[in-house]
């Protein structure tokens, strides 16, 4: 049998694909549908037997759960200063690192480490930094205002989820940046120079324009992160006190291991998750792919 | 070259063969082998349980010629369950397991998880009050191990030193709060982390409450015709423990906790006497003293809690059920028994006991003799979760009293209705 060149070339990528793709398949594809199963149930994680209850799992999470919708709307508001910060950050720091001649290396380095290490591990550390640390600069120091309760008071718990989120993802989104930068042409800045553009003339109208596709990547991974952020929470408040600072992870984590074990309902919220996340995650690239432009 | 290195491979080969080699052939005079999966919540117990399951391995060699490999898995407690319930879910449960009797048993048995062990030998060592916390469908379906005579702790230096005694009722109380309070130490430790040590308030003033005041509350709210706001008195203890309690507690959990009450950072703690090994740790002069809560002017509320909370079962599935009773057995064995529990900082549970208890365990069953003493309460699993976080949303006030009660009682309706 001869292959036409397209077909072959078509069946070599898919070569190369096959074991992530099959990895992916067991360990997320299989899992996840299997997710969806139990969503219509009302198991209990534990019984050999459970019933179907239809989509009342569903109803019940939208339309009775307050801790659920609440959990929803936090998440929301951390997505959205996520987002906004995440990317400003990275983009800043980028620019930053690509305009240093002799400490590039060292400074990208620094800027990415946090990202090697596990959030659980990195909350534990600023656990230590908001317990100890500021506390005790604030006692020996004139910056009296660090003496809070970063954990203990739901307004500040935020800020503290916020700083050690961001501190753990810029790096990685940074890197996205920087490798951007990289590939902006240097003969449009010259050009554009030489028709007497200032600094922020050029990164506004030839640099922005050109790392684009980034920019929709970049705020692609920290929409899709940041929806599901649980390690930072869970180490840092556990969602506390109470349920003030509870993500969406988190409210299906107790849901399905504490509370009333109730895995199916759990896994309801889950698919839910899921299609926010989805749907959202689409639209932003619809939208974003539009205004990109090719050189 | 190639020569001398396949020479090399196949000598590696062969010595590490060696050692299989020589135990499949002692394995001919007939000893059995057979490996038995132990879970346990302990890790930080495990050198005494690795110790004593050395010393039932050779027993089970000496006496039956079986040669029992344990494997031990102990995971952190606060994960414990979960990976119980998944192993169990999928088919792969350990041969023996540690659960909670109050809260675990029946959830356990209906899902038909537990074997019955009536008739194993260590029964009959029980005492009567801790047989009856593992009994389930006139059943005793696990061997209890931690059992719990339980009140709040307080440091007996500092009363001592200001001539106190542990009040009787709310209104001493609130005079003990305020000479603690005149002499520069604060009445309370707060350590609010990790949401199940303000739920051990609401734990010990419910019950006392309820045995005084109200004795079928339980039964009550499981045919859904009471509600917490029969109980509200509850709150008056937590109110005053949480005015007068240390700062940041939700910077505070166990293991500060512990160091902190050691080092006499305030006067009591509402925890239980199963913090004395790690308070002990960091203060071995530490003189601990177990007292009841008082939860209103009436001192026959003031009540000491008897529970029993670690417990192992039999996994019905468990394919070497002889072993497993076997390792139960010696668990209770009328010589070394008293010896691991008393390591283990356990109360008596057994006539094989009869080892010196700790003075504050003696102190607590002082008030039980008496008749100030309670079964702990059965309260739904679900319920206690969701009391923990309430009682954290409480005292940042973004729940009040009211909302409590109303979520309390949804939390009991959803638990009894699934």
């Amino acid at each position: 049998m001869k292959l036409s060149k397209s077909k072959k070339k078509k069946l070599i990528m898919l070569a190369f694909v096959m074991p992530a793709l099959i990895f992916y398949t067991a360990f997320v594809l299989l899992p996840a549908s299997g997710g969806f199963w139990y969503s219509l149930t009302n198991w209990n994680g534990l019984n050999p037997t459970y019933k179907m209850v239809g989509l009342s799992n569903y109803v019940e999470a939208l339309t009775d759960d307050m801790y659920f919708i609440n959990s929803l709307l936090f998440t929301l508001k951390f997505v959205f200063f996520m987002v906004l910060l995440q990317n400003t950050i990275a983009l800043l720091l980028a620019v930053l690192v690509e305009s240093r001649q002799k400490s590039k290396g060292l400074l990208r380095t620094i800027f990415f480490m946090p990202n090697m290490i596990s959030m659980i591990i990195g909350g534990f550390i600023w656990m230590f930094i908001f317990t100890e640390v500021l506390p005790f600069i604030a006692a020996n120091t004139i910056f009296k205002f660090l003496d809070q309760s970063w954990i203990g008071n739901p307004n500040f718990s935020f800020y503290a989820i916020l700083i050690v989120s961001l501190w753990g993802g810029v790096g990685y989104i940074m890197l996205i940046y920087i490798a951007a930068l990289q590939g902006v042409p240097n003969n449009l800045k010259e050009a554009a120079r030489i028709d007497g553009a200032n600094d922020f003339q050029i990164f506004r109208h030839i640099t922005l324009p050109m790392i684009l596709p980034a920019i929709t990547v970049g705020i692609f991974v920290t929409l899709n992160s940041s929806f599901k952020v649980f390690d930072a929470v869970y180490a840092l408040t556990g969602g506390g006190p109470g349920r003030s600072t509870q993500v969406i992870a988190l409210n299906i984590f107790e849901e399905a291991f504490s509370m009333n074990n109730r895995y199916g309902y759990a896994s309801a919220k889950a698919m839910i998750l899921f299609t926010i996340v989805a749907l959202i995650t689409v639209v932003q690239l619809s939208l974003m792919k539009k205004r990109e432009v090719e050189l | 070259m190639k020569k001398l290195i396949s020479l090399m491979l196949v000598l590696a080969v062969v010595t590490a063969l060696l050692p299989g080699f020589s135990l499949a052939v002692s394995a001919q005079d007939q000893v059995e082998e057979v490996e038995l999966k132990v879970f346990m919540s302990f890790p930080r117990f495990r050198d005494h349980f690795e110790e004593y399951f050395a010393e039932f391995r050779e027993q089970e060699m000496r006496e039956k010629n079986i040669d029992v490999k344990i494997k031990l898995e102990m995971p952190n407690p606060q994960n414990a369950e979960q990976i119980l319930k998944t192993r169990l879910a999928s088919n792969d449960a350990p041969d023996i397991f540690t659960l909670h009797a109050m809260a675990d048993i029946p959830t356990f048995y209906e899902a038909g998880y537990l074997t019955d062990l009536s008739d194993e030998p260590f029964v009959d060592t029980l005492y009567e009050s801790v047989k009856r916390t593992v009994t389930y469908d006139n059943k005793v379906v696990a061997l209890p191990l931690e059992s719990l005579a339980w009140g709040y702790l307080y440091n007996k230096e500092i009363f001592n030193e200001l001539n106190l005694t542990p009040p009787q009722t709310l209104a001493e109380m609130k005079e003990t709060i305020e000479v603690l309070k005149s002499n520069d130490h604060t009445p309370f430790l707060l350590s609010f982390k990790e949401s199940w040590i303000p739920q051990l308030m609401m734990a010990l003033s419910l019950g006392g409450v309820v045995n005084s005041e109200y004795p079928d509350f339980v039964v009550d709210m499981n045919n859904n015709q009471a509600s917490y706001a029969d109980v509200i008195e509850v709150f008056n203890i937590i109110d005053l423990i949480m005015e007068n309690g240390t700062k940041k507690p939700f910077e505070v959990g166990s293991t500060a906790g512990s160091a902190d009450f050691a080092n006499g950072r305030a006067a009591m703690w509402v925890q239980g006497p199963w913090m004395a090994g790690s308070i002990l740790e960091a203060n071995p002069e530490m003189e601990i003293g177990v007292a009841p809560l008082p939860v209103s002017n009436n001192p026959e509320g003031t009540m000491i809690n008897l529970s029993t909370s670690t417990s192992l079962a039999v996994s019905k599935n468990s394919k070497q059920k002889e072993v497993a009773y076997d390792l139960l057995n010696f668990i209770l064995d009328q010589e070394k028994s008293s010896e691991l529990f008393e390591k283990l900082k356990f109360n008596p549970i057994s006539t094989v006991h009869d080892y010196q208890s700790f003075p504050w365990v003696e102190e607590a069953m002082s008030y039980a003799s008496k008749g100030r003493a309670y079964q702990d309460l059965s309260i739904p699993g679900g319920v206690t979760d969701e009391t923990a976080k309430l009682l954290q949303s409480y005292y940042v006030e973004t729940v009040s009293k009211e909302e409590i009660i109303k979520s309390l009682d949804k939390a009991w309706k959803d638990s009894i209705s699934k």
